[in-house]
């Protein structure tokens, strides 16, 4: 009930600024029901009037006087009221599309924006694949709802009231047979739905699990392969395919089985109608004209009764879906945002030094990761964080960025916390090189000036080549036009990198922190990378994380960290000397003779 | 189609009776008409008993569309589900029968979605095949019949709305199946800027470029939006044009009876009917243009499903009993081309290996270690040469032998989901606790089984995600040693591994495993450094072939990448 509410103020805030458009739908549909709901009674007129006329050209007294004059100005109403019809259901739904549109690349466009502005938190604790599908099926469905559903709701709705006032005020007693079947009806498609509903979760849970196991062996069926497990990858496979055939069946049925039962009812109803009716016309005190016009009207009220009840029925699982959809969506857009300062003073650059005092910090509440780490840098310094995955390293990279924020003790640059410059500012001054370098779809230029779009070619090509990877973007046919996409790339990770390093170098940042950035490489390729790296570090101040030791043996300063906490501080001279983790660290990786 | 033929023969029975309740459930839809215009005859003459006697009727009719259009579901249910079950295990076998190579071919997620959403969408269809597709040329005929029996001289109407309405459709579909692959094209265009953009969140906040990204995904969406309100528009004209030009039909109709009514007095009952068989006929046709777009995307998925079920494997294996051969391993000229590329990743590459031995494989990333250890499991066939293994060319093996023979330890270690012992009982069935212990112990993984609470039978969750990368790596090299194999590959299965557990890892093997011939393929030096001998791969060439001491000495190539490993001279002592 919560979700639907929730649902419901979700559509508010997309709807309210279309409160005109959907005014003037409810009044076209409304226009367009009652045209609806009073052509079948000049359907029965004209068919009365034919009545009559023949009755007077059958008597040889009356046929003179008989004429068709009637006749004709009913029929042409009856078309009229169509012809009104047609036109404001037309013009209600070119409303509704255009609404259904907009309010939907609103909330897509909306989503986007709050993802921009989110904390990195929320990415890091939810899987790609789910926020994606946020953007690819919740929304989907949404759109597919709002598509078939709006304008099925606002008809539905007022055909039924249409329905039921025409029917009242043409025979109250015929009114009452017609709607006799209803509660039926109704008991029926609510044990139906809710049987229904019960047997599609219990079928989506097993194909789930059917779908996650063909996933899980079909991706490693080099496993499979190599150690000859194909005749039990089919017998797990089965045993999973059996439960799915079951479960799917009762699902199958019992959502399928609504739409007949409710067209089965609607021709019951016609049936009840069409006995009773014409039972009432032969024992009332109707002319036979008379009688024959409310049994035609009234089957073709019987016939559209169930119509409204029908639609809503089988919008169900949509609307199911869209509520479902406004959850998921609505939970993203009530995420915190990035936290800027009140009022924020401006950083241009390092004068100084960086420092990081006594920091705290933890990603989950009572689960510390930093135990009050210290670092200081002078302004050119190179630091370099070491220690075993899981010590920390990356975290601290995190926090001089801001993509998270200190539990206590601060980060300060000159002296003043970090936290009161505003995020534009601190990230301007601050670049990354990160493990993964991931590139946008666009050309190798558009990549390279990621950092500053309104760069000219001379900056892209000084960057790329301080990076080292000029000649190679020139040697392709296309140059610093080739298109890159990180779908299917055919640049191996470590020009990838080197590109994502001439990024870098573009923005000309103060501060620089390279993550990792050498670790999915061969050790001949860390070597060019090196070179590059050692280039871009050249009078900056900058963090260097590190896996491999190769990388840092230069550094200014060298932070091993371990379990959270510094356990070892000095040049790399100074750490072998004291032969302790680091030397072990170093023992371990190189190669000595 | 042809595909799901035979599957649904499998159900016939089922599907006789689906389309028998079907027929019924016609019939009472377009009975009921018929009856109405007895009934109107009988009002007009004031007969009583004829009203009573077909109200009966009528109601028993009604009943009979309501049981029959259960009973459709039913059966219609049981042959859906049954030819998709079917369907899929048939697919799902079918991969299991292929060579890496085809399963490269289609990519794996690509598979799993044929056997997901493709079936799904075949298990739709066969569904609204017998609970609708089949009901609707029958209504469609009997409709049309029936409103020729009951106003013959009025064929025209029906066929001018036919005319128009078919007329219509097409025309709206053909300017609308333009529209339908822009949106499709601009719905990827949006998902990549959003996919891009969450895979790449830090380093759009770090470059601060949230505004740029956000406008050229608005530009991208609004693409998107301006063409599905166009096919909105589109779909706005189309109802309420079937409505109109239905009651159009009705009010033609209705001023021919008006005008011969004197010649042709019983029309004036049969007006309701024909308006009904009228109704029903437009209907039939409307939902019939909804299924062929339905059908339409059945048919894709059924060929895509059929695709992979024409597919042969692009190996096969000689029959033969399963018995584990020598641990030599020997490679004649062998040269192999990756399908789709254009030059070759292994040349000309010769070698052997003794029995018992340990060679070491070192080389830039892309010079061809991962491919040479996978031809000797064959996965793949040489495109030239020969590789024999135990003196046998690997081709002339059977699959069971060269499973016995040859251990395949990957980088990317997966462990399926279910128990340690069952991952490894997977490889040896009749495994014991003690042999799972022994082949722990020599991975260095017992330290951490025995200290979870279930040791052995401790649960691994999907993507092995409750253990450390250096956990997963020593529990698959465990599976990868439970058989004793005479040839054991490790594929830079020890790279989140620290120096001293690789050490003793390799010592353990030297120690229990000794005539197991041990491939270690390497980013590192020092996890070579004990081999008996080290092939130095360079761009799908062997350029070196020798031991530590002789490459460092003699082989440029092997220098160069030791020289960005070794330690720095100063200070180490």
């Amino acid at each position: 009930m919560s979700d639907l509410k929730n649902a419901s103020k979700y559509y508010w805030h997309y709807f309210k600024r279309y409160w005109f458009g959907f005014a003037m739908t409810a009044i076209l549909i409304g226009i367009s029901t009652a045209c609806i709901v009073i052509a079948p009674t000049y359907l029965g007129r004209a068919v009365s009037e034919l009545t009559t006329y023949l009755q007077h050209w059958s008597n040889v007294a009356t046929r003179s006087s008989a004429n068709l004059g009637t006749f004709h100005k009913t029929l042409l109403v009856y078309l009229g009221l169509y012809l009104g019809d047609a036109g404001t259901l037309f013009i209600a739904s070119m409303i509704l599309a255009r609404i259904t549109a907009y309010s939907t690349g609103t909330m897509r466009v909306g989503l986007f924006r709050k993802m921009q502005r989110m904390q990195v938190q929320y990415f890091d604790s939810h899987s790609d694949g789910d926020i994606l599908a946020r953007y690819t099926s919740d929304l989907d469905n949404i759109f597919n709802a709002l598509n078939q559903a709006l304008i099925e709701i606002f008809l539905s709705v007022a055909q039924f009231i249409g329905l039921l006032i025409v029917m009242f005020n043409q025979n109250t007693t015929m009114a009452w047979v017609t709607m006799a079947s209803t509660p039926v009806a109704l008991i029926i498609a609510a044990v139906v739905m809710k049987k229904a509903g019960v047997a599609v979760n219990h079928q989506q849970d097993d194909i789930g699990r059917l779908n996650g196991y063909i996933n899980e062996q079909v991706t490693a069926q080099k496993v499979i392969i190599t150690n000859g497990l194909q005749k039990d990858s089919v017998k797990g496979f089965l045993k999973h395919n059996q439960k799915v055939r079951e479960s799917a069946m009762s699902g199958q049925i019992w959502s399928g089985v609504l739409n007949p039962l409710m067209q089965g009812m609607s021709l019951l109803n016609t049936a009840i109608v069409i006995f009773f009716g014409s039972w009432f016309a032969l024992n009332g005190t109707l002319s036979t004209g008379a009688a024959l016009a409310l049994v035609v009207v009234f089957v073709n009220y019987a016939q559209q009764y169930y119509q409204p009840i029908m639609s809503l029925t089988s919008l169900y699982g949509m609307i199911q879906l869209a509520i479902t959809g406004a959850r998921r969506v609505d939970e993203v857009r009530n995420q915190p945002d990035e936290v800027e300062p009140a009022d924020s003073k401006k950083l241009s650059g390092i004068k100084n030094e960086l420092q990081i005092d006594d920091v705290h910090f933890s990603y989950l509440p009572g689960k510390e990761i930093l135990h009050g780490v210290s670092i200081s840098v002078h302004k050119g310094e190179m630091v370099a964080l070491v220690g075993p995955t899981g010590s920390g390293k990356t975290t601290v990279m995190n926090l001089l960025n801001r993509f998270y924020d200190v539990d206590s003790g601060s980060i300060t640059i000159d002296g003043m916390d970090i936290r009161d410059f505003s995020l534009k500012d601190l990230r301007e001054n601050v670049g990354i090189v990160l493990q993964d370098p991931q590139l946008f779809s666009g050309t190798i230029a558009d990549n390279i000036r990621f950092g500053d779009p309104k760069a000219n070619m001379e900056q892209v090509i000084d960057s790329a080549k301080q990076a080292n990877i000029h000649d190679f973007i020139t040697s392709l046919p296309n140059g610093y036009e080739t298109f890159v996409s990180d779908e299917q790339s055919v640049f191996s990770a470590g020009q990838k990198q080197l590109m994502s390093i001439a990024r870098t170098i573009l923005t000309n940042p103060q501060l620089l922190i390279l993550d990792e950035a050498t670790s999915n490489v061969d050790t001949v390729t860390e070597a060019n990378i090196q070179a590059a790296m050692d280039r871009v570090i050249q009078g900056r101040t900058s963090f260097v994380i590190a896996h491999r030791l190769k990388t840092i043996l230069n550094a200014d300063k060298i932070v091993v960290l371990k379990d959270g906490s510094i356990i070892e501080q000095g040049n790399h001279e100074a750490l072998l000397a004291e032969d302790g983790f680091y030397a072990g660290l170093y023992r371990n990786q190189m190669v000595t003779d | 189609m042809k595909v799901l033929m035979p599957y649904i023969k499998r159900y016939r029975k089922d599907a006789y009776i689906a389309i028998v309740s079907v027929i019924a459930l016609v019939f009472a839809t377009l009975w009921q008409p018929r009856l109405l215009q007895v009934i109107m005859n009988a009002i007009l003459k004031g007969d009583k008993n004829v009203i009573f006697q077909q109200g009966i009727i009528l109601i028993i009719l009604a009943v009979i569309g309501i049981i029959a259009g259960v009973v459709n579901t039913i059966y219609s249910a049981h042959v859906a589900l049954g030819v998709a079950t079917d369907l899929r295990a048939d697919l799902y076998s079918k991969v299991q029968t292929f060579a890496y190579a085809d399963v490269e071919k289609f990519s794996a997620s690509n598979l799993v979605v044929r056997m997901t959403n493709d079936i799904n969408q075949v298990q739709q269809i066969v569904m609204a095949g017998f609970q609708q597709i089949s009901r609707i040329p029958l209504l469609f005929i009997g409709a049309f019949i029936l409103a020729m029996v009951t106003m013959p001289q009025q064929w025209w109407v029906l066929i001018a709305m036919m005319a128009i309405v078919l007329g219509v459709s097409w025309y709206s579909y053909k300017k609308m199946s333009n529209y339908f692959a822009k949106t499709q094209q601009y719905i990827e265009d949006v998902n990549t800027v959003a996919r891009e953009n969450l895979m790449g969140i830090r380093v759009v906040k770090s470059f601060v470029q949230e505004p740029h990204e956000i406008s050229k995904f608005s530009k991208a969406s609004d693409r998107l939006t301006k063409v599905t309100a166009k096919i909105g528009y589109n779909f706005a004209i189309l109802m309420p044009a079937f409505f109109l030009t239905a009651n159009i039909a009705v009010v033609i109709a209705i001023y021919i009876v008006g005008q011969n009514v004197t010649v042709h007095p019983t029309y004036l009952a049969a007006i309701t009917s024909f308006i009904s068989y009228l109704m029903q006929i437009l209907f039939a046709v409307i939902n019939g243009g909804f299924l062929m777009i339905m059908a339409s995307r059945a048919n894709i998925s059924l060929g895509r499903i059929d695709e992979v079920m024409e597919t042969d494997p692009s190996m096969t294996y000689v029959k033969g009993d399963s018995k584990p051969v020598a641990g030599d391993i020997e490679f004649d000229h062998v040269t192999f081309t990756y399908p789709g590329d254009d030059s070759p990743t292994l040349e000309d590459v010769s070698f052997t290996v003794k029995a018992g031995e340990m060679i070491g494989i070192v080389g830039a990333t892309g010079s061809g270690k991962t491919t040479l250890a996978q031809l000797i499991a064959r996965l793949y066939d040489p495109d030239e040469g020969v590789i024999k293994v135990g003196g046998t060319d690997v081709k002339q093996l059977s699959e069971e032998s060269l499973r016995e023979t040859v251990a395949y330890v990957l980088q990317r270690s997966t462990l399926f989901s279910g128990t340690i012992s069952a991952n490894l009982r997977q490889v040896k069935s009749d495994a014991t606790t003690s042999q799972m212990q022994w082949a722990a112990n020599i991975a260095q993984a017992s330290e951490f089984i025995e200290r979870l609470p279930l040791t052995y039978d401790a649960p691994v969750e999907e993507r092995s995600s409750n253990f450390s990368g250096g956990q997963k790596q020593r529990l698959s090299i465990t599976r990868g040693i439970i058989a004793k194999p005479k040839i054991l590959i490790l594929d830079d299965a020890t790279s989140a591994l620290d120096a001293q557990s690789e050490k003793l890892v390799q010592e353990a093997l030297d120690k229990d495993l000794t005539e197991t011939t041990t491939v270690v393929i390497a980013e590192k030096i020092s996890s070579i450094l004990r081999a008996d001998r080290i092939l130095v791969l360079d761009n799908g060439r062997i350029v070196g072939n020798g031991n530590h001491k002789e490459l460092v000495d003699s082989n440029s190539v092997y220098q160069k990448i030791y020289l960005t490993q070794k330690a720095r001279e100063e200070g180490m002592s």
